[in-house]
Parts: structure tokens; C-alpha cells; sequence
């Protein structure tokens, strides 16, 4: 899952960064309103925070200026405006939750992966057939065996159980799954699908991920 | 005894009270009545006096008429009298003149005609007209001229004059007295005073209604400004009084008080501002260690990482601490009370001792600080507050300097004043922001990540020290030559 940050302060999106990433998220930073803007424009993000007060372009106006593009991207206020007019103002102009500051860490994660859910979604927990992951604990398990993987492994199986049933083009996976740091040489995806298969295979989960030539890569349920 | 005088002295108070929650209409409506009221009685009194005045004119002239009838049928004059016996024969005429009326009433005195008396100087009466009958026309003794009054006989005001008699030695031998009715007379007389009377009282009456409904109109716009300044709060400090149509008192009032709104919502918004501003300034900081350790602590980390991490977080908390200090210093000094300790201090001391606290900042870019002066007198100040203003100054135009550049602090006599620049070869400050620089958490560059970091508060404390000691301070820039600031002392 990719995130974008717009915030100013260095010292947060510092450690924001840190901690998202230490939960195998791809996590791309903007100082300022115009480059966060740019950002959001050019690439597609599953989430993205925005702190209200930022140089050039006001968080506020980056929000509503994403959601006149017609993107539907879940946008999460982060920022030091407290009073409940500043609340309903942020998000009537589009936001899907707002943090004030200082606000708790895991408070924040809890808060992303509630918008992650999707509709169909009751808690956190992801199932493709008999495969069983929780990205709170990074933990997947195929029945009740547990199967150990690598972050960037975890990262890009929980980005195909997320879009199962939909077919993920490498291009995708490379945009969700790493972050902007990352020269789009697709071929490592093919490295790091086979790891994948090969230990879920180990675990008796036979061939959950289908290639589909020429494009990118699927998993069916059935 | 006790509790009477108690139950007096309640009364007047509620006496008062009713005089102190009365309305503004019915007082002025009050006011004006008593005013016109006491005017009226004058107008009404000095025209019933005229008219009386003017009509015992008339009686007194018909007095002398009479008089000079009497005389010129005695022959006589007042000036030569000798005896009462001249008169005698007139009398006895109009004895037989009115022999009539002797007739018709033997008892009282006809009072439709005129009467003559004469007495002595006793005041016997020595001969009267039969029309008198047995009435006597009142005498004054001792008058030495001729004197007017009213005076009654059988009921009827008659007007009366009396004449002294006097001999060829020039002594009163006796007097004339002669009346004439005055029925009718003292009638219109008694009307007027009857209508002045009555209508008085309506008039006044009157006349408080109808200033009363007109004081009522008139100040309805108040009662405007009063239902407007009702729906005011804090909150909402938007609403503003309409102005009424004419430009009279009542429209500068409504102005006056919307313009104290707008500089009350004004200082309101910039202390909500303000208040927004410290609180973000102050809560950054803390969410950035807050963060920084919650993330830290969540999974074991090498020995190097725990060390980077606390070492940043330590810088941020000096930040917030400094923050602290100016917010504090801030607070201090916006209070009105703050003690001064106002003296005659050296201004050359003072610079040297900043530059002496600022030098490793400055050495360690490399920038020269040169003081360029030949004024040695002394300037009023409060020698505490003259360091803050001087160090965040100075320290401002360090760290906007690039390394190896200099700064010049001079000092000179401006007609009166003493002046004391300080300039450097910094960035400068773009023209339509330098009206803000003094402004609470304003930064010329607004991008936080900036390694100045300042927090926006140096320059604000400044000008409020500068004002609370009558110091003028200014500032001219050119971007990317430099900025000047200039503090005028207050002349000594």
C-alpha cells in the first residue's frame, strides 16, 4: 500500500515515514502544498495525509483541488487546527478522517487501515481462500499454519488479496507496492512473485498467484 | 420613631430608584415640560400684569377726569385751597343731581357712578356725594401725592384717587377723594385670570404627551443600537448597527460604536491568531518527539538508532523550551502594567555587551560586526528591554547574512534624537512583506524546514518593547542587498 504525506514539518513526516514504512507501507513525502498536489496528480496513491497548514498551497486547497480531479483516494487530515469548526470545515472539503495533533502513532495506523477497508470488509483481516492475513501483525496464515515472509513479500500479497479477482498490471504493483525512491524496472516484481509462490506452495496453498501474460498477475479465489 | 425615619428613608430610595431606571424619553419629555411649564407661567403672569396695568390706567384716567371736574366746578385748584366750604356748593349740586338715587336707595351706595369724598387732613370727612349714602370711601392718611387703588364698596372694586388739598403755604389742608366703578373692568379681569388658570394645566399636560411620543420617535434609533448590541457576542462580533438616515448625532453614535466593533473584531481576530499560531507552533514540536519516541519504542533498534533518535528529539524539546521563553517574554511585556525601570543608560555599553553574547554565532559564519559611531550620550531606556530589542536585532541580521558578510551598527545624533542603525547584507525582505514584519509568528519565508527556524516572535517583541519605551523602531530592505533596522530614542 502506498501513501502520500503532505507536511511541512520536517521532524513528523520524518518519523511518519519511519513508522509506516516499519509496517510495509511505501510512503512518498511532499513538503509543500504544490509538490503534494503535483504528486497526487501524477501518481496513485491508496491513501493520503495531508497537514492543513503548508507553504505555497494550503492543505485545505490540495484537498479540494484532488477531489475536483474526480479521484475518490481516502485523504486523512493530520494537523494542529483543533477547534470543531476547523473538524467540519476539513472534512466538508472532501477529507474521510481528521487527526489532530499530537495525536498517538498507533492511533494514526489504526485510523489508515480503517480506510483501507474495503466495503465488504468488516475488521482488518484479508482471506483469499483458505489464506488468512492480518496486516496489523503481518502475520499470514494458510488454515492455521503460519507462513513466514519478507516485507516487501507481505506487502506485495497483501496488495493481490486486497485486488483479488482483479488483475494487477506490473506497472500497478510497482506503483503501490513501492515507493517513489524506486526505478520502475518491473522485472523485480517476477523476483519477488516467485519467492512468494514458492513458499506458499511450501505451506500447501498451491497456485493461489496466476501469471496473465504480458500483463501482470491475478488471484482467483475458486 | 426609629422605624419610621426606616420606612422614610426606603421610600426615597425607591424614590430614586424609579428617578434612575426612568426612561430617557419620559425624562426628556419631563425636562421639557418643566422648562416650558415655568416659561408659560411667565408668559401668562407678565400678560395678566400688562392688562391690568393697562386697564387701571384707563380708570385712573377717568379719576382725573372726575377731578378736574370737580375743580374746575369749584373753582379751584389743589394748590390754593382755603376752605372745604368752596366745594360745599358742589357737593350740595350733586346732592340735587343725584337726588334720585337718594331715593332709590336711601341704605347702601349706587355703585354704577362715580363718588366724591372730602375729607380733612385727620381723615374726618367733612363732605361726600349722596350717592355714597352711608358708605365712606376708604382714606390714606400721611400721603403727600396723589395716589391710585382699589379699594370695595358693598362688594363692587371701585377705583379710587386721592388727592391732597393744598393751601397757598404749600401744607394739606384736607384731600379729594374720588372713585369710579370698575365692574366690568375687574370681570375681564377675573375671566383672563380664570382662563390663565385653567388652561395651564392642559397645556402642560398636553404638551408632555406630545414630547413624550415625539422624544419616543426620536430616539428609536437607540433603541436600534441597543437591540443590535443585544444580539452581540463574542462570537459573533459580525453584526453591525444600521445607520439612520439622517446624519444628526444619533448617526455618528451608530458609527462611532461600528467602529469600535470593527477594531474590537479586529483585535479579537488577531488574538484568535494569535492564539492559533502559538498553539500550532507549540504542538508541532511536541508531536514530533511524541512521534519519534512512539515509533522508536515499537520495535528493538540497534544502540546507534536509540542515540540519533533521542538527539533529535533533545533538539526539538530545546526548540519548544525557546518557544516557551519568547511566548512567556511575550506575555510579560504585552501586559500594560509591566514596571520599567526607565534610565539614562549608554547605548555603546549596551551594543558591546550583545555583540560580546552574539560573537560565537558570528565567528562561526564569519560575519563581521563593526560599530560605526562618535555619539557617547547616553539614552532613556530601560536597560533590560534596550538588550532584548539590540540582541534580537542583531542576532535576526546574523543569521540572514551570508557567511563572510558584514554588519554595521551605527550610531548618530538625528536632530534631537539619538539613532541607532543596524545594517546588513542579508537577503533582504521583499517590500509588500515588510509591513507585517513585526507581526506575532509572521516569517518572511513561510517554509518551516528553513534552517533559520526562527518562530516569527523576535520582531514582535521587539516593537513592544520599542513601544513601551517610546522608542521608534523601523525597517527599510532591498531583496538580496540588505535590511536596515532603525531605532529612534525618545530625546532626553
Amino acid at each position: 500500500m502506498r501513501l502520500l504525506i503532505i507536511e511541512d514539518e520536517p521532524g513528523i513526516a520524518g518519523f511518519l515515514k519511519d513508522g509506516l514504512e516499519e509496517e510495509y507501507f511505501a510512503v512518498d513525502i511532499a513538503y509543500d502544498g504544490k509538490n503534494g498536489l503535483d504528486l497526487a496528480m501524477t501518481n496513485e496513491y491508496d491513501l493520503i495525509i495531508i497537514d492543513w497548514m503548508i507553504p505555497v498551497i494550503s492543505g485545505i486547497e490540495v484537498c479540494r483541488q484532488i477531489r475536483k480531479s474526480g479521484s475518490l483516494v481516502p485523504i486523512m487530515f493530520l494537523t494542529a487546527k483543533d477547534t470543531l469548526e476547523d473538524v467540519l470545515f476539513g472534512l466538508e472539503a472532501g477529507a474521510n478522517d481528521y487527526i489532530k495533533k499530537p495525536f498517538a502513532f498507533e492511533e494514526l495506523l489504526a485510523r489508515i487501515r480503517v480506510q483501507l477497508r474495503s466495503k465488504h470488509q468488516g475488521d482488518d483481516s484479508l482471506r483469499a481462500g483458505h489464506l488468512n492475513i492480518n496486516p496489523g501483525t503481518h502475520q499470514v496464515f494458510y488454515d492455521s499454519s503460519e507462513i513466514t515472509l519478507t516485507p516487501k513479500e507481505f506487502a506485495l500479497l497483501e496488495y493481490l488479496v486486497r485486488n483479488k479477482e482483479k488483475v494487477c498490471t506490473r506497472s500497478r504493483i510497482i506503483e503501490h507496492v513501492w515507493d517513489i525512491h524506486f526505478d520502475s524496472d518491473t522485472s523485480v516484481i517476477d523476483v519477488y512473485i516467485t519467492f512468494l509462490r514458492r513458499k506458499l506452495e511450501n505451506a500447501g496453498c498451491g497456485n493461489l498467484i496466476q501469471t496473465i501474460r504480458g500483463v501482470g498477475y491475478i488471484i482467483r479465489e475458486s | 420613631m426609629n422605624r419610621e425615619a426606616k420606612h422614610a428613608l426606603k421610600n426615597t430610595s425607591i424614590l430614586f430608584k424609579k428617578w434612575t431606571v426612568m426612561s430617557l424619553r419620559n425624562r426628556i419629555a419631563l425636562y421639557y415640560t418643566i422648562a416650558t411649564a415655568f416659561l408659560i407661567a411667565l408668559v401668562f403672569a407678565i400678560l395678566y400684569f400688562m392688562v391690568e396695568s393697562i386697564v387701571y390706567k384707563q380708570f385712573d384716567e377717568e379719576v382725573n377726569n372726575e377731578v378736574a371736574e370737580v375743580f374746575a366746578d369749584a373753582h379751584v385748584t389743589s394748590h390754593d385751597f382755603t376752605s372745604f366750604s368752596r366745594f360745599k356748593n358742589f357737593i350740595d349740586d350733586k346732592e340735587i343731581n343725584f337726588s334720585e338715587v337718594k331715593h332709590d336707595q336711601k341704605e347702601a351706595a349706587k355703585v354704577d357712578t362715580e363718588f366724591i369724598q372730602l375729607v380733612n387732613q385727620e381723615g374726618e370727612v367733612i363732605n361726600k356725594s349722596n350717592n355714597l349714602a352711608r358708605n365712606v370711601l376708604i382714606f390714606k392718611p400721611g400721603e403727600t401725592k396723589t395716589i391710585y387703588f382699589n379699594s370695595t364698596i358693598n362688594n363692587s372694586t371701585i377705583r379710587q384717587g386721592q388727592l391732597p388739598l393744598f393751601n397757598s403755604d404749600g401744607i394739606i389742608k384736607g384731600y379729594l377723594i374720588v372713585a369710579v366703578p370698575m365692574k366690568k373692568a375687574i370681570i375681564v379681569l377675573h375671566d383672563l385670570e380664570n382662563v390663565f388658570l385653567f388652561s395651564f394645566p392642559a397645556i402642560i399636560l398636553t404638551l408632555f404627551v406630545l414630547t413624550r411620543l415625539i422624544a419616543g420617535k426620536s430616539i428609536r434609533p437607540i433603541e436600534k443600537v441597543i437591540a443590535t448590541a443585544e444580539k452581540m457576542t463574542q462570537t459573533n462580533l459580525s453584526q453591525r448597527i444600521g445607520l439612520p438616515y439622517h446624519h444628526d448625532e444619533l448617526y455618528r453614535l451608530a458609527s462611532t460604536i461600528n467602529a469600535l466593533l470593527d477594531r474590537m473584531q479586529d483585535a479579537f481576530q488577531r488574538e484568535k491568531q494569535f492564539t492559533a499560531d502559538a498553539s500550532h507552533e507549540l504542538k508541532t514540536p511536541l508531536a514530533v518527539v511524541k512521534g519519534t519516541l512512539e515509533v522508536l519504542v515499537r520495535k528493538p533498534r540497534e544502540k546507534e538508532h536509540y542515540e540519533t533518535k533521542i538527539q533529535f528529539c533533545l533538539i526539538e524539546l530545546n526548540r519548544m523550551a525557546q518557544l516557551i521563553d519568547q511566548l512567556l517574554m511575550l506575555a510579560r511585556y504585552e501586559s500594560s502594567k509591566i514596571k520599567q525601570h526607565r534610565e539614562k543608560v549608554s547605548l555603546h555599553l549596551a551594543i558591546e555587551s550583545v555583540i560580546g553574547r552574539l560573537h560565537p554565532i558570528a565567528l562561526e559564519k564569519e560575519i563581521n560586526v563593526e560599530v560605526r559611531s562618535n555619539e557617547k550620550s547616553p539614552v532613556i531606556a530601560d536597560p533590560a528591554m534596550l538588550e532584548v530589542i539590540l540582541e534580537n536585532i542583531l542576532s535576526n541580521a546574523i543569521k540572514y547574512s551570508p557567511a563572510g558578510s558584514g554588519i554595521t551598527i551605527t550610531v548618530e545624533q538625528k536632530e534631537k534624537n539619538i539613532m541607532c542603525n543596524i545594517t546588513d547584507q542579508g537577503i533582504g525582505i521583499p517590500e509588500e512583506k515588510l509591513h507585517a514584519v513585526f507581526e506575532r509568528f509572521y516569517r518572511v519565508d513561510e517554509s518551516r524546514n528553513s534552517d533559520t527556524g526562527g518562530f516569527g516572535l523576535g520582531l514582535s517583541i521587539v516593537k513592544r518593547l520599542a513601544d513601551l519605551q517610546k522608542i521608534q523602531v523601523s525597517v527599510i530592505s532591498k531583496k538580496n542587498l540588505g535590511t536596515t533596522f532603525s531605532l529612534i530614542f525618545p530625546s532626553t
